[in-house]
């Protein structure tokens, strides 16, 4: 017993170096790309939350197990291993534990789920339909449509997703959120572009042969930008 | 002797057959119709299905059955054939459950190297970006195939190890129902011909997961692929059947289900999901087909007349996605649980110690088993349905990684204080671990839905699930067939070419999987066959560089395997009756293992597991007293 506490100290010093070694190269290699919506903040929170998790339970596991191997290797002797079938107590804990850990992280999932999906009074709508291979954006307050999709900065958003033909999906990586667009059925997604800029719409749902290809420009401008751009489409509209 | 004494010759040739006599009724049924006669979809179809029939019809294994119909008794017939080489049972009808398990083996690894080779070529495309040498129909083909080939492959690869080695762990004569076990083998080879004939009248360009309305609308290779599918599930299901019968039923005096080697608790979970599950996938592969075929709108949001009539549709695409995922949740316990079930059984053996919290692991099996049946929902999480689904799926899928996390540690607690040999089985059992760790620890990043919003099907999901199928089965399933190698054949494989083949394999699969990932959170889908080379600040083409050679090195090591064993077939040490010193039934008999397995019933005296402790017998069949 005493030895197994000898062990177990090490094994304790090892597993949290191994922590922050695996949390690092996961950081390193898990290149998110810039967030640029208010909706990244809570998402990437948790997404962090679980790395770190992932991190302390793989030195957790990997360590213990690697400890074993040496310490425990057999060396050249035909001797068994000591006869011990188990700990009830040990099972018990790992059991249980972690039913808190999973809990506690699907708990904070469905509050911040919840408020993702809140409908908001002020929200901009925009319908987007999909279709083999392009978007179609109609804006229901001006009545443009477009093939690119322009949207106000710092303004709630409410895309109602629909399709022409198959199932496309709405996504941008820098945006986080992702919603598939159904045929005969109409579909929202929520978000609130938070950074000036040009990013590309990819469609998340194989489609079909161009499915790669199905990409669309997204224009995140200034509210003034905006209004200018509204105006425009009108008049071109009523050419 | 002529080929066709081969009973799979027979079969092929009834296959090719019964495809041409489907199509011929087909025509025949149109023309009374007074319509066009040929029309490619039905015929194909008709065909597809003719040609199982055919196929099984060939080869035999109805054979028995079409006797007992007109009253003519089969006894069953032992050993090798009469009047021919005794290696042409192997591609016959043969009612020995050793000869299926390795004929399921066999047929599973060839699955397994035409996928791979799918696998490679699309891989090599995806190693710089742009398109190279594939067209995008072709890539989007190639993708289905290589999943759906592979998840056959598994299957086989399952039921090789299941039937080889479940009447040998329970000291069984054979299983349950030999019959229905050949039964079950056969519709496996016509099921994975239909598969790959579907590559060449078209292919099908929606995935494994063939969602509707695309698949509903493309070439004809879905109904080849929807057909093969069926023909598997059916294998699925006759099979498992078996397998639970014989687990209930045939176990020897004594062995109580608390008695029985581990691996057979993994064979028992899984059986129990195969044969509740399996209906859905076929139910909803079995609806598309029928949508296709004569314009049933199951899931048409706008039925056949589309805009003519507003009356007719309300067919619902997310409806597919239920079922579907009913059955395709669930499979992966089915192709990991036996896996792990080989970590378990192997572990104690390498560790000359016993297996740690053995009814914990045997529950967890169940315990995954039936929450398994709870979550489909969390593939759908951005599928458009209720939104108030996502929270109870979110709860169920994170329970299911508490049984997971009790197989962990009870394999810690299995190697702690023991006596560690590090043979090439024990290494791929290690490896095994290292990678259904990864895997596994990427689930609930998936599970919790907002970190599922930017994940969902990007590449971060295929880096998931290759950790786990290559953790959870591909890793254990070669452990196993390093292990039971000697028992097979008699003979040891080379061990040097053993070792060098995990070294290989084990980091190399590391940095694939950890690649995947890593695009996948750049941004980059999943399914597309070519990609912005500008995500991840430009370096997403390294990483996809790195996971292209990290394949070739994968299927190196494999191809290392297969000549190791081809090898040593022939020219292997003699490997002696037990030469890992385990105390399972089958190593207390001489190998390979005799026509009769077991010289006399087995009678099990105590634990199966009792490492380390003196004079601790785990079955005798020394006949003791009255029998
Ligand atoms: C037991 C071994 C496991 C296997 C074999 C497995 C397999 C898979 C597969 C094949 C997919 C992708 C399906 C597709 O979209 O085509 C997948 C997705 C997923 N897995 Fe696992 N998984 C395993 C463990 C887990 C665990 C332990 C969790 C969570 C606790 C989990 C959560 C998920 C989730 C949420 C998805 C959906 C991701 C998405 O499409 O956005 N998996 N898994
Ligand atoms: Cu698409
Ligand atoms: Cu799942």
């Amino acid at each position: 017993m005493a030895k197994n506490r000898r062990h177990f100290g090490i094994a304790t010093v090892l597993i949290v170096i191994c922590t922050f070694v695996v949390y690092w190269v996961l950081d390193s290699v898990l290149l998110k790309p810039a967030a640029a919506v208010l909706e990244a903040g809570p998402i990437d929170y948790l997404f962090d939350l679980h790395i770190w998790l992932i991190a302390f339970l793989f030195a957790l596991v990997a360590v213990f197990m690697c400890y074993a191997l040496i310490v425990f290797r057999s060396r050249g002797d035909e001797g068994d291993g000591e006869h011990i079938h188990g700990n009830g107590t040990l099972e018990i804990i790992w059991t249980v534990v972690p039913c808190f850990v999973v809990v506690y992280f699907a708990w904070i999932s469905t509050t911040m789920l919840i408020d993702l999906s809140r409908p908001n009074p002020d929200e901009y709508v925009v319908n987007a339909e999909g279709r083999q291979w392009s978007w179609l954006f109609t804006y229901p307050e001006s009545g443009a449509v477009t093939a690119d999709l322009v949207l106000p900065v710092n303004t709630p958003i409410r895309m109602d997703l629909t399709s022409d033909d198959v199932l496309h999906n709405f996504w941008v990586p820098e945006f986080r959120v992702k919603q598939d667009s159904v045929p005969g059925m109409v579909t929202h997604v929520r978000f609130t572009p938070t950074v000036i800029g040009e990013y590309v719409l990819r469609c998340a749902e194989l489609c079909g042969t161009n499915h790669s290809g199905m990409l669309a420009t997204v224009r995140v401008v200034s509210e003034e930008d905006f209004q200018l751009w509204q105006s425009e489409q009108l008049a071109q509209a009523q050419e | 002797m002529s080929l066709f004494t081969l009973g799979i010759a027979r079969g092929l040739l009834g296959q090719v057959l019964g495809m041409v006599i489907g199509m011929l009724l087909t025509c025949a049924v149109r023309i009374l119709l007074g319509w066009e006669a040929w029309a490619a979809e039905p015929a194909w179809t008709v065909g597809a299905v003719c040609s199982i029939i055919g196929f099984l019809l060939g080869v035999g294994s109805l054979d028995d059955w079409l006797k007992w119909t007109r009253g003519i008794p089969t006894p069953l017939h032992h050993g090798p054939p009469v009047d021919k080489p005794a290696w042409t049972r192997y591609f016959s009808v043969d009612y020995n459950h050793k000869v299926i398990g390795v004929q399921y083996t066999v047929w599973g690894i060839l699955l397994l190297m035409v996928g791979g080779t799918v696998a490679m070529i699309f891989r090599t495309e995806l190693a710089r970006s742009g398109l190279q040498f594939l067209g995008l129909d072709l890539y989007n083909s190639f993708i289905g195939m290589h999943g759906m080939i592979m998840i056959f492959a598994i299957l086989l690869g399952v039921g090789g190890m299941a039937n080889y080695l479940v009447p040998l762990m329970i000291g069984a004569d054979d299983m349950a129902f030999p019959r229905l076990n050949a039964l079950g083998f056969w519709f496996n080879v016509p099921g994975s011909i239909l598969l790959l004939l579907s590559l060449f009248i078209g292919g099908w360009d929606a995935g494994w997961t063939a969602y509707p309305p695309l698949s509903a609308r493309g070439p004809i290779g879905y109904q080849l692929f929807f057909l093969g599918v069926f023909a598997i599930g059916l294998s699925s299901i006759v099979g498992s059947l078996n397998l639970l019968v014989t687990l209930l039923r045939m176990r020897p005096e004594g062995m109580s289900l608390f008695r029985m080697p581990i691996f057979c608790w993994a064979v028992f979970a899984t059986s129990l999901i195969q044969l509740t599950a399996t209906q859905l996938i076929g139910t909803s592969f079995l609806m598309v087909s029928v949508q296709r075929a004569i314009g049933m709108g199951f899931f048409d949001p706008r039925g056949i007349l589309g805009e003519v009539s507003p009356m007719v549709g309300g067919g619902d695409p997310v409806l597919f996605q239920h079922l579907f995922w009913f059955y395709s949740h669930p499979a992966v316990y089915i192709f990991v649980l036996p896996g792990l079930g080989i970590v378990s059984e192997l572990l104690p053996v390498f560790s000359r110690k016993p297996l740690f919290g053995y009814k914990w692991i045997a529950l967890s099996s169940m315990a995954i088993a039936i929450v398994g049946f709870l979550v489909w929902g969390h593939h759908m999480f951005v599928s458009g349905y209720n939104d108030i689904l996502r929270i109870p799926f979110m709860y169920a899928t994170l329970l299911v990684a508490i049984p997971t996390g009790v197989k962990f540690f009870s394999w810690l607690g299995t190697i702690w204080g023991g006596k560690v040999h590090f043979d090439t089985p024990m290494l791929f059992v290690l490896g095994a671990i290292s990678v259904f760790l990864i895997g596994g620890l990427t689930g609930p990043i998936l599970a919790t839905v907002p970190t599922d919003f930017p994940l969902h099907d990007s590449y971060f999901v295929v880096g998931h699930f290759h950790a786990t199928m290559f953790g959870g089965f591909v890793f254990p399933f070669f452990a196993a067939l390093y292990y039971w190698f000697p028992k097979v054949t008699g003979r040891m494989y080379n061990e040097t070419l053993g070792k060098i083949h995990f070294f290989i394999m084990t980091p190399a699969f590391w940095v694939q999987t950890l690649g995947q990932m890593g695009v996948g959170v750049m941004g980059m889908r999943r399914r597309i066959a070519d990609y912005d080379p500008t995500l991840g600040a430009g370096q997403i083409e390294n990483w996809q560089m790195a996971v292209t050679i990290a394949g070739f090195a994968i299927a190196f090591g494999v191809m290392l395997m297969l000549w190791n064993f081809f090898q040593s077939a022939e020219v292997g040490a003699a490997a002696g009756d037990n030469p890992w010193r385990s105390r399972s039934p089958e190593w207390q008999i001489p190998s390979p293992v005799p026509e009769h397995s077991f010289p006399a019933p087995l009678h099990v005296v105590g634990e199966p597991y009792d490492y380390g402790l003196a004079d601790a017998g785990y079955v005798t069949t020394a006949s003791t007293g009255d029998d």
